[in-house]
């Protein structure tokens, strides 16, 4: 199996293969002498490769994981062949707008654009409260607002759809 | 010396108390709401009361509520941990009343430090030198807009019923303080029930540098050195050290002296920290924590003493040793907080359940959490799960302890500032001591780290991998497992102790 794993912004091509219940890895081509064994089930791995050792903690799903190595985060996606098609295909069609979702969940306390409004990048469309902390929700990119999926004082979760913005 | 007491409080600061006081052969009464049912705090208190509802509100902060606790559990004295009900005036009355002890400083003292303006106007009368500002608060834009003429840009905002970072502006330019104004005034609105803010100077390069102090009943005050907490995010501080590499032994002596005269300008009593602005040599009285502060350990470390057993001793009567005063600071100590937070993601809140768990240890490391596998970590309630704290002989040993136990740490389930903890500490700015209270948010975070990115590919295909194949061995199973058990529960009974037996 063929996965595009992305780390720190740069992704990898890895080739996992399984043969009489062994698992063999190439990384980029190039063949990688690793063994990796999961602790407890609950993200703990210890991992040696080449001479090295490391207490690797792992926790996530199959598209997005955080990998700690001796403290240091490494925020990882991971795609297979037919995800990776997909999402190149999705990317070239929304052009820079497309869905603003919730980073965290929260209050929605202000609301500061309207249906059909054009918007500049970086402009404030709503205000979400959490953890008593106020955050101002910015456009990523020029457009017009053409969807709010929200009302004022909603409590969204963490992903919830806020808005739909339409990229010039 | 009391027999028992109650704990108005949850998490790390709760289970904190306890174990002092379990130490000292005190019996402990927790409280808890329901979503707490199962923390820390309940299950090592000697007693535990429940106060049902699940928002702060509801529970920890219900007055009647936690004094009932008390009363029905035959404590004596309650101590308030930091937070909730600690700082409120008319809740260490109301215990009083009730014919308990409290375990914190006399309502008046609260009070005159309680409101940001009100503490101002007492410091200036006490020779207490303070940072240029209004006097009065305003409550809209457009008087904002006028004052700040007068006090000069860059303008702090904040709250006047303040505390704990909420409702604090930053406005360089008097553009920025119409919109400034209106969050920093929504969020003292929805925090305090108090939209109006008080307005002063933005000082250059400062540091924040706080000073412990404890006095007793009988009029006796000492301080206990300085911590620099100026590795802070929104006001909200993330790494404390003791003592600070800004303050030599003579600025010690006279911050201490000025930190005892504000406590005594207020008949102040138990143990309280007073905050300071440090600027190029200057120094200016920011607010006084009628409490005891999170970072408390690291003045525990440096000093060699446990502050709350001092403060559980001087609200018992006790008066402060006569040696208290000529403590010397003996090597240096770092506190980290562990918050559940995305420090990649500008430091938003993360939620989720904690599973994945590996604790830090070795010599001079202590960790102050109530954290447990299977707890969960929602919105109700503040952000931080754990203090880590180090200590060695000296700054770059101390640095060097530190990251050697954030390697060690692991808290998964949610995302953790403990990460960007790292990154500070390995910064070579920091590591000098060249740092200010600007210095984590000028701290770019985006930039990728060099580092095991293979190891960490191969390690995620791997992942990945496994877990596909494990779903697609146990689905099988269990889909296998359901049809025999549905039809085995069609066939058979079993009798509870309760119940007859036999099928319907």
């Amino acid at each position: 199996m063929k996965y595009f794993v992305t780390v720190n912004g740069r992704t990898h091509e890895v080739q996992v293969r399984e043969r009489l219940g062994e698992l063999t890895v190439e990384v980029n081509g190039k063949p990688l002498d690793i063994a990796y064994e999961e602790v407890d089930n609950l993200g703990q791995v210890a991992v040696r490769c080449e001479g090295k050792s490391f207490g690797l903690s792992i926790e996530g799903d199959d598209h997005r994981l955080g990998a700690v190595i001796a403290g240091h985060l490494y925020a990882v996606e991971i795609e297979d062949e037919r995800e990776r098609a997909a999402h190149a295909a999705e990317r070239t069609a929304s052009k820079g707008g497309g869905m603003i979702k919730s980073i965290m969940p929260g209050v929605v306390v202000k609301l500061l654009a309207q249906v059909g409004q054009a918007v500049e990048k970086g402009q404030p469309l709503l205000i979400l409260e959490a953890m008593k902390m106020q955050n101002e929700i910015v456009a990523p990119s020029d457009g017009t607002v053409q969807a709010i999926h929200v009302k004022e004082r909603d409590a969204v979760g963490s992903g919830a759809k806020l808005l739909t913005l339409k990229g010039n | 010396m009391f027999r028992r007491i109650l704990i108005a409080n949850r998490g790390e600061i709760a289970l904190r108390v306890i174990r002092t006081a379990r130490e000292m052969g005190i019996d402990t009464v927790a409280v808890y709401s329901e979503f707490d049912r199962k923390a820390l705090h309940v299950r090592m208190a000697h007693r535990a009361v429940a106060l049902g509802g699940n928002t702060p509100r509801e529970s920890y902060l219900d007055m009647d509520k936690v004094i009932a606790a008390a009363k029905s559990s035959g404590s004596e004295a309650i101590h308030p941990g930091y937070g909730f009900l600690s700082e409120n005036a008319v809740f260490a009355e109301r215990v009083m009343q009730a014919g308990l002890k409290w375990i914190g400083p006399p309502p008046a003292a609260i009070r005159a430090m309680g409101d940001k303006i009100t503490s101002r106007r007492h410091m200036r009368t006490a020779k207490v030198p303070v940072v240029p500002g209004l006097v009065d608060p305003v409550d809209d834009a457009k008087a904002a807009r006028e004052a700040a003429r007068e006090i000069g840009y860059p303008i702090a905002l904040k709250a006047a019923a303040g505390g704990g970072g909420k409702g604090i502006r930053v406005v360089h330019a008097e553009k920025e303080m119409e919109g400034a104004f209106r969050t920093a005034s929504g969020e003292a609105l929805s925090s305090f029930g108090d939209g109006r803010l008080y307005m002063e100077r933005y000082l250059d390069s400062p540091r924040h540098i706080e000073i412990q102090v404890l006095f007793d009943e009988h009029g006796n005050g000492v301080s206990l050195g300085e911590r620099e907490c100026s590795i802070q995010r929104r006001h909200q501080k993330l790494i404390e050290e003791c003592p600070s590499v800004a303050i030599t032994p003579q600025v010690r002596a006279r911050m201490g002296e000025i930190a005892v005269q504000a406590g005594r300008a207020i008949g102040y009593q138990n143990a309280g920290t007073v905050e300071f602005l440090w600027s190029q040599g200057e120094f200016f009285f920011l607010e006084m924590n009628t409490r005891l502060q999170v970072e408390h350990p690291v003045t525990e470390m440096v000093y060699g003493l446990d502050l709350v057993r001092e403060q559980i001793e001087i609200a018992a009567g006790k008066r402060l040793d006569a040696g208290m005063g000529k403590l010397q600071p003996r090597g240096w100590a770092i506190e980290v907080r562990i918050n559940a937070e995305d420090p990649f993601n500008g430091f938003v809140p993360s939620t989720g359940t904690i599973r994945n768990l590996r604790a830090p240890g070795g010599p001079g490391v202590r960790l102050d959490a109530a954290l447990y596998r299977g707890m969960e970590v929602g919105l109700n309630y503040d952000p931080m799960l754990a203090k880590l704290i180090v200590w060695a002989e000296n700054r770059p040993m101390a640095i060097q302890r530190m990251i050697r136990a954030l390697q060690e740490l692991n808290v998964g389930g949610v995302r953790t500032s403990a990460p960007a903890a790292l990154i500070v500490l390995e910064d070579q700015r920091f590591q000098r001591g060249e740092f200010d209270t600007h210095f984590l948010v000028g701290l770019d975070l985006s930039q990728p780290r060099e580092g095991e990115d293979v190891i960490v590919a191969a390690a995620a295909g791997l992942f990945r991998h496994l877990a596909a194949r494990r779903r697609a061995l146990s689905s099988d199973n269990l889909a296998r497992k359901a049809w025999s058990d549905r039809a085995r529960s069609r066939t058979t009974s079993y009798p509870t102790p309760g119940s007859r037996g036999g099928t319907r």
